[in-house]
């Protein structure tokens, strides 16, 4: 797990930034400096960090003040953190609802929603699934039913309780939910039953071996109150007026301003030392798009956090005074795609050729990551279980001569699929977002390209939605897409299982398998490998499964990656617990992936 | 004067429709489906579900139907439900306006309560030092872009000394000291430029006012300058300044898009900015529909603030 905690004490100096637009604020907010949304999913860090990027200053690490490590047996025993206190977070962007159902969510909105709702399980430290509201789970042989136990005693924000029947009510309203109708089909979740006061008992439509991923994360594993989806009054309330079992109740909701919410005083976690969570009175929430500002705001004490997914961010947060910094590389990873069915990307000559002359250190130059953001060769990163070394091996390095020498080929073939003449230049179109650093990256692309004398290179760039909607394509069964070369974004914390099911399937299934494919590239044996993978969920034997997939899909090279997504929640001296938090059995969470806090946990240091 | 505005009455409803149809036909324009923003890709492949949502926000109808079932529902005041977020346009509107408008209406009245003085001075001075020193001024502050002024007041206010907030707004209803406090810097940054604008106004209608004949009469007579000036000079050279100052609030409702963007502040055009990215096209309709009506409104009442400042006008009426 790559997080560390840094406390900065060099001076502060004026940042004057040109400001030409604001990105959007879809809930997703901005996914940093390439496109979102993600295509795969990812599961695992281990406990050990990765070997950090050069930087100019050492990191330093520095527990809470508030753990007292006892040296005799005649001293006090030890005491977890103290209540009290507040916190002001600014976001990147403002949550468009809090119904996880329905609403649009990424990293911004994910701080809000995991502060009102509980998961039914998280994951620990190094990437596994553990039971937080619910208590157990197992499944049949063949993974296709799964009991579950819910824990006792939980009640929601309304006085509720939380009983078996409520996930059975959930299940009614996940159905038409705009982001839940999709899960519970790719999850091929079909019935959802209470077999007994706490018990629950799922049944889907084949097997899915890591079903339990899928209760790990929005939408289908956020708990709400099923009353807030009863009907349509209740469900436009419920976009501001969540009911969750979570840490914190909404106290008052002031959308693009702020969110105040205060601790819920009948929580039912309590941490390893027994003094119950929340530690903060409250928390509030102000989504400041601007990255200087947001930053601004939390050295001038306007807010005392923030969170960014933006490589510039960082680095001027390193060089903030005063501030504690809670950084995370894992599997989200820049970079982009090929339309496979537009020549000539066509053809894998001209893909990986292209790679191959392209240079990631240059690129990550450009994105401004130079000693924060690691290269990456693949969708895991090297803390991964899934992370593996022949396919690193096998990612092409920059190379102009080898990677000419492709073009050079595809260029000689009478065949060539472009229909161009032998020996003429290929063209290409490269988009990113508008942003200006991913035009610097683009231009390295570019001028490497145009280097060999064989490539002309066109560089475009439409706003966010326009780029998404170009790869996603028309809903006319097929999702094509009217993209060339196009940025994205790769690779999540969640089980990879989910997102490359329909990541890498086939874009001409009519039932939708190839949802995700933007690149539209589909291998029958690669794609075997991903539906194999789902049938176990021995983590060695899955991947090993990647494994294979990978190396296929390397030599094919419809994706590239340009560089690891480094995040960062950046607090105010002595605000902490965020890399620290707790499941209910006292072992390490995953922190804060994505720059999502866990603000049920988050704690003032004594001083 | 009821003629008069009945004939504004009637521009105002052709400029709404006018404006409409436009915003309606150019949103309708562009590339990106609004189901894109609100369905992640997974789920779109369920057809039956798509189409739901499609029927459900009217997204299957002709253009123009769905122009006419807007139009019928914007006369009783609905002007529909936000796709993304599901909340009544309307509704946002309303909640937005009070933050907008204040800012706008502070920022315009720290222009004039600085721009009348110095554009008076200017012109009681003109050809000298003095004026040079305001026009110069005026100048340098016109060329400085209001995002960057803002940063460099939240470096100095915020970051440095820590007097005011770097974001964020407070309502008047929740805290009046905490409201002043978080209007006075995004007030400021859009102040500036306004303030050269409004000086330079000023000082030109000033100066033909004071080569008038009743001005040279009222210096015969013995009237201090100051007097002079304010009593009698400017007055008849406001009239420029109002409009001027009438077009600079409409133009700030839909206009302070940037300003509310850098300092987070949840105004109309901040939102009506997100709205686009969102392709959220009955927010963008509905913001861009009530800024028409605000702009248009507001230019009636500079007319009739006209007459009452100038008899010469209310008699020709």
């Amino acid at each position: 797990m790559n997080m560390t905690l840094r406390k900065r004490g060099t001076g502060m100096r004026l940042t004057a930034v040109l400001l030409a637009a604001v990105m959007v604020a879809t809930a997703c907010g901005s996914d940093s400096d390439d496109t979102s949304p993600s295509a795969t999913t990812v599961a695992t860090e281990t406990t050990e960090a990765p070997e950090a990027p050069e930087t100019t200053t050492a990191p330093t690490t520095e527990a809470p003040a508030t753990t007292a490590t006892p040296t005799t047996t005649t001293e006090a025993p030890p005491v977890g953190p103290a209540q009290g206190g507040d916190a002001s977070v600014g976001l990147e962007a403002e949550a468009p609802g809090l119904r996880p159902w329905e609403d649009t969510c990424s990293s911004p909105c994910y701080n809000m929603m995991a502060a009102v709702f509980d998961k039914l399980f998280e994951q620990y430290a190094d990437g596994s699934y553990g039971p937080f509201l619910a208590e157990s789970i197992s499944a049949n042989d063949d993974f296709t039913v799964w009991t579950m136990n819910l824990r006792p005693d939980v009640v929601f924000h309304d006085g509720s309780e939380l009983t078996a029947q409520t996930i059975v009510d959930m299940f009614v309203v996940h159905q038409t939910g705009a982001q839940s109708a999709g899960v519970i089909a790719s999850s091929k979740l079909i019935n959802v039953e209470a077999t007994g006061d706490l018990e629950v008992t799922y049944t889907l439509s084949g097997t899915n071996a890591i079903f339990v991923a899928n209760l790990s994360r929005a939408p289908i594993g956020m708990v709400f109150a099923p009353s807030t989806g009863a009907d349509e009054d209740a469900v436009t309330a419920a976009a501001n007026a969540p009911i969750g079992t979570g840490p914190f109740m909404v106290d008052s909701r002031d959308v693009d301003n702020k969110t105040v919410m205060v601790r819920n005083p009948n929580y039912w976690m309590s941490d390893s030392f027994g003094t119950q969570l929340p530690y903060l009175d409250s928390v509030t929430f102000h989504p400041i798009p601007d990255e200087g500002t947001r930053l601004s705001s939390l050295a001038s004490g306007t807010v005392t956090a923030m969170q960014s997914l933006r490589q510039a961010s960082i680095r001027d947060a390193r060089d903030t005074e005063g501030l504690w910094l809670f950084e995370h590389q894992g599997n989200n990873t820049g970079g982009g795609m090929f339309n496979v069915t537009v020549a000539p990307y066509d053809d894998a000559r001209v893909r990986k050729g292209l790679i191959t002359m392209s240079n990631q250190a240059a690129t990550i130059e450009a994105l401004g990551g130079e000693g924060i953001s690691l290269p990456t060769t693949q969708l895991f990163a090297s803390e991964s279980p899934f992370y593996s070394e022949a396919i690193a091996a096998a990612y092409p390095t920059h190379d102009m001569a080898a990677g000419a020498a492709l073009v050079q080929e595809y260029i000689d073939d009478p065949d060539r699929s472009d229909g161009l003449a032998v020996g003429e230049k290929i063209s290409v179109t490269l988009s990113c977002p508008p942003d200006p650093t991913l035009i610097a990256a683009m231009q390295v692309s570019q001028v490497l390209w145009e280097a060999s004398g064989l490539v002309d290179v066109e560089l475009t760039g439409f706003d966010q939605a326009t780029h998404i909607g170009m790869a996603v394509g028309a809903a006319d069964g097929t999702f094509i897409g009217t993209h060339d070369i196009h940025c994205w974004r790769w690779g999540s914390e969640d089980d990879p299982a989910a997102g490359m099911l329909s990541g890498f399937g086939d874009p001409f299934d009519p039932s939708g398998a190839g949802a995700l494919n933007f690149s539209n590239w589909y291998d029958e044996e690669a794609y075997g490998y991903v539906v194999e993978a789902t049938l176990t969920d021995d983590v060695a034997e899955r991947a090993a499964l990647y494994e294979k997939f990978g190396l296929i899909m390397v030599e094919a090279m419809p994706i590239y990656f340009s560089g690891g997504t480094a995040t960062v929640i950046a607090t105010a001296e002595g605000l902490g617990g965020l890399d620290s938090w707790e499941m209910p059995d006292g072992e390490a969470g995953i922190g804060h992936p994505s720059a999502e806090g866990r603000w049920g946990q988050a704690y003032w240091a004594a001083e | 004067m009821g003629k008069m505005l009945a004939v504004r009455l009637v521009r105002l409803v052709a400029t709404i429709l006018v404006v409409s149809f436009l915003t309606f036909l150019m949103v309708n324009l562009l590339p990106g489906d609004p189901i894109n923003a609100l369905v992640p890709p997974e789920a779109q492949n369920n057809q039956e579900f798509v189409e739901q949502l499609r029927e459900e926000f009217g997204l299957n109808d002709p253009m123009m139907v769905r122009y006419a079932n807007w139009l019928g529902d914007a006369v009783t005041g609905d002007l529909g439900k936000s796709v993304i977020t599901s909340q009544p346009v309307a509704g946002e509107i309303w909640r937005r306006l009070p933050i907008t408008a204040e800012l706008a209406l502070v920022a315009i009245g720290f222009s004039l309560f600085v721009a009348i003085p110095l554009g008076t001075l200017s012109a009681y001075k003109q050809g000298k030092r003095v004026d040079q020193s305001i026009s110069a001024a005026a100048q340098v502050s016109l060329s400085i872009p209001n995002f960057v002024l803002g940063l460099l007041l939240i470096y100095v206010f915020a970051m440095r000394l820590q007097w005011l907030p770097a974001t964020g707004w407070t309502r008047l209803t929740e805290s009046v000291s905490g409201n002043i406090k978080s209007v006075i810097l995004p007030a400021l940054s859009l102040a500036l430029a306004e303030v050269a604008v409004y000086t330079r106004v000023v000082r030109s209608d000033m100066i033909s006012t004071l080569q008038e004949d009743y001005i040279l009469s009222a210096r015969a007579k013995g009237l201090k300058d100051r007097f002079i000036l304010f009593r009698h000079a400017l007055r008849p050279s406001s009239l420029t300044l109002i409009t001027v100052v009438g077009l600079n609030v409409g133009a700030l409702i839909g206009g302070t898009v940037v300003i509310e963007t850098l300092f987070a502040i949840p105004g109309l055009g901040k939102r009506l900015l997100d709205a686009v990215f969102q392709r959220d096209f009955l927010m963008i309709q509905g913001i861009t529909v009530f800024v028409a009506v605000v702009y248009v409104t507001i230019n009636t009442l500079v007319d009739i603030i006209y007459m009452l400042v100038d008899p010469r006008i209310r008699k020709k009426v």
